[in-house]
């Protein structure tokens, strides 16, 4: 019941005008960015991240639930019409939303997305409402030991899930590492690898570096590839509405994406990627019309943005409660939380109650504004699409620096971006995932703190790592996630030959 | 067959920077100033491992582009010129930023990406980079308090023109 009256508290915070105001802005801005070829959601909300600067904590949040949610949406609009996915996440929606849209019911896919998301969203919404404050409860047991391995846990996950090589997921994540060690060692004292550049002291920016690996770095290959690449973009045209078998094929696998996409979102080591990817299978398998799977079935559109969205919500869970991101979007909201000086974890329900529910509650509302929004307003954020390549990936650059600029006024950022920028063109060109690098740069600090004081608190034992419990039952888990895929795939080479 | 081996270039490229940031770190760490040996892990611990992780990574990565070469067979073409071009405009706009100012620096750097992508109707370009830029600084410098830089060369003129 305590939960009720804190996320009543939250609603009579979120619907102020004020906020919703900020909550519609943010919706809004969200689908409008978050459509442009090329940017996820991640990228949305570090560009985005300057809007807010002047904003109190409260509101600026609010705001963030809308723009997170708004991106998500735009990007399966330019999934579905432009087949160019901004995010790992949505390549699944890509698949059968862009054939829909090459059939001409590019209209029905989009909106399939969107209410598959709002049912989703306020689902995952209503199950994070509850599982976030079980989460601190679990939370309020964990030593530093455990919070170490529980982000050992988390990185491997992000890094042995993700792409086809564990090498170049490693070489990602360790990158990200190495840029989080940079700037002064936070209990000594000690500078490391600042290289006499004083700018270098605060450490290497999150956003910086998100902006600079997706936006600088998608710039740079889309400029040595378009030539190559010609795009197509299909118009809507006919009925823009659901027939009433689109509604009857569609409103299932929302349910079991729903189901799917939350708890694997809101475990420490989730991520959106395996749920979409388990919800389309299983809708393939469950389907009268698997043949239809991969040329526009739009079970295959319902199932994994219903998925997608409800990870999104589950992705919260941890990062309120144990103030663990775990996709490239939770990093950045994580990093906008340091800049207002909150650090998200069990103290922040006590501390913060008011940004916490309110933050929560705005999940809701955010989730109908964008029902309400978009289903009328998906013409508009059509045009947005076709908006020339040149002027697109310009204007998309102008804001790149700016918002890498604006941080801190000062050019050592701009340069930091270019250089990562021009090392995200080359991850791009040999297919290295990102997303490591940026849960690692957050992360990384973050298990080195909790690891040294682990150890203080042992004299220097390093066996509390595996005799405390949770802490040895957190690596194994890592272990294995690593192990059984690396043995799967030399099970499955060997057989080949045969 | 020629970018098949461009690509594999690519991936010993790449199994090299890894492995060279690693050494670097490795180098860095162990010349790094030990202020005080009272914590039982001190501010090296982690720097090292996270050299040795680079150093592994890289030998694997290397081992891996030599015996099962590239991922993707087909290659990629790569517009070199372009790619320049977006990646110099970038670079001017940091030269240029505190001098000239956000609009020109920000303008010029719009003109350059939309001819990277085949725009060369540099007067339409200038116009909207100008725009953009204009709006941009407009709102963030009157509206939000932030400050993107008007330039040097400009402030002097500015100033004259408030007196």
């Amino acid at each position: 019941m305590e939960t009720l009256s804190a996320l009543l508290h939250g609603f009579s915070v979120a619907l102020t005008p004020y906020n919703l105001m900020w909550s519609a802005i943010g919706v809004t801005l969200g689908t409008a960015i978050g459509v442009l070829p090329g940017i996820g959601p991640a990228l949305t909300v570090a560009l985005l991240l300057p809007v807010t600067y002047n904003l109190d904590p409260t509101s600026a949040f609010i705001m963030f639930a809308g723009i997170f949610y708004g991106a998500m949406y735009g990007g399966s609009t330019t999934s579905i019409l432009l087949n160019t996915p901004g995010e790992s996440a949505s390549i699944v929606t890509a698949l059968d939303g862009h054939a829909m849209a090459r059939k001409g019911r590019g209209a029905q896919a989009l909106a399939t997305a969107a209410i598959g998301s709002f049912v989703a969203g306020t689902i995952a919404t209503v199950a994070l409402t509850f599982v976030a404050p079980l989460m601190v409860r679990v939370a309020l047991a964990f030593g530093p030991a455990e919070y170490f391995a529980l982000m050992v846990l988390a990185l491997t996950t992000v890094t042995a899930v993700l792409g086809d090589s564990l090498p170049r997921g490693l070489a990602s994540l360790f990158f990200g590492l190495a840029l989080g060690l940079v700037g002064i060692d936070l209990q000594t004292g000690q500078a490391r690898f600042a290289l006499g550049i004083p700018e270098l002291l605060d450490g290497i920016d999150v956003v910086v570096v998100a902006v600079g690996l997706f936006a600088v770095g998608e710039t740079l290959y889309n400029a040595a590839r378009h030539r190559f690449e010609p795009e197509e973009m299909y118009d809507l045209k006919g009925s823009k509405w659901m027939s009433r078998e689109d509604w009857s094929r569609s409103w299932k696998p929302w349910l079991r994406g729903t189901l799917i996409g939350f708890p694997i979102g809101a475990l420490p080591a989730g991520g959106s990627e395996i749920p979409t990817f388990l919800s389309y299978l299983t809708e393939k398998r469950l389907s009268r019309h698997p043949e239809e799977f991969g040329h526009g079935a739009i079970e295959a559109v319902a199932g994994p943005e219903a998925a997608n969205n409800a990870s999104a919500a589950g992705v919260l869970a941890p990062l309120l409660s144990l103030g663990l991101p775990t996709s490239a979007t939770a990093a950045i909201m994580l990093a906008a939380f340091q800049q207002y000086g909150l650090q998200p974890g069990p103290l922040l329900f006590d501390n913060n109650s008011t940004l916490v529910w309110g933050l929560i509650a705005s999940l809701y509302i955010g989730n109908v504004l964008l029902l309400v929004l978009n289903l009328p307003m998906a013409g508009v954020w059509v045009k947005l699409l076709a908006i020339p390549r040149p002027w697109l990936y310009a204007g998309i650059l102008i804001f790149a620096t700016m918002g890498a600029y604006t941080l801190n006024n000062n050019l050592v950022d701009l340069v930091i971006l270019w250089v990562i920028g021009l090392i995200g063109f080359g991850m791009r060109v040999l297919d290295v995932p990102v997303a490591p690098c940026i849960v690692g740069l957050i992360l990384g600090p973050m298990a080195e703190q909790q690891f040294r004081r682990a150890l203080a608190i042992s004299q220097g034992d390093l066996s509390v790592f595996v005799t405390h419990p949770i802490s040895l039952a957190l690596l194994l888990i890592g272990l294995l996630l690593i192990l059984v895929p690396m043995l799967l795939r030399r099970r499955r080479a060997a057989q080949l030959p045969a | 067959m020629t970018m098949d081996k461009g690509l594999r270039l690519g991936e010993v490229a790449f199994g090299l920077a890894v492995l060279a940031l690693g050494v670097f770190i490795a180098f860095e760490t162990w010349t790094m100033p030990v202020v005080g040996a009272t914590t039982t892990v001190g501010p090296r611990l982690f720097p090292g491992l996270v050299a040795a992780g680079l150093i592994l990574v890289g030998l694997w990565l290397q081992v891996e582009a030599l015996t099962t070469g590239p991922v993707e067979a087909d290659g990629i073409e790569i517009d070199w010129p372009a790619f320049s071009l977006v990646a110099s405009g970038l670079l001017l706009q940091i030269v240029l930023l505190e001098t000239l100012g956000w609009i020109v620096a920000g303008t010029l750097l719009f003109v350059m990406t939309a001819r990277a992508f085949g725009s060369r109707r540099y007067g339409t370009n200038m116009l909207i980079g100008l725009l953009l830029t204009g709006l941009t600084l407009l709102v963030f410098d009157l509206g939000l308090d932030l400050e993107l830089p008007v330039g040097s060369l400009f402030e002097p003129l500015l100033d004259a023109l408030q007196k």
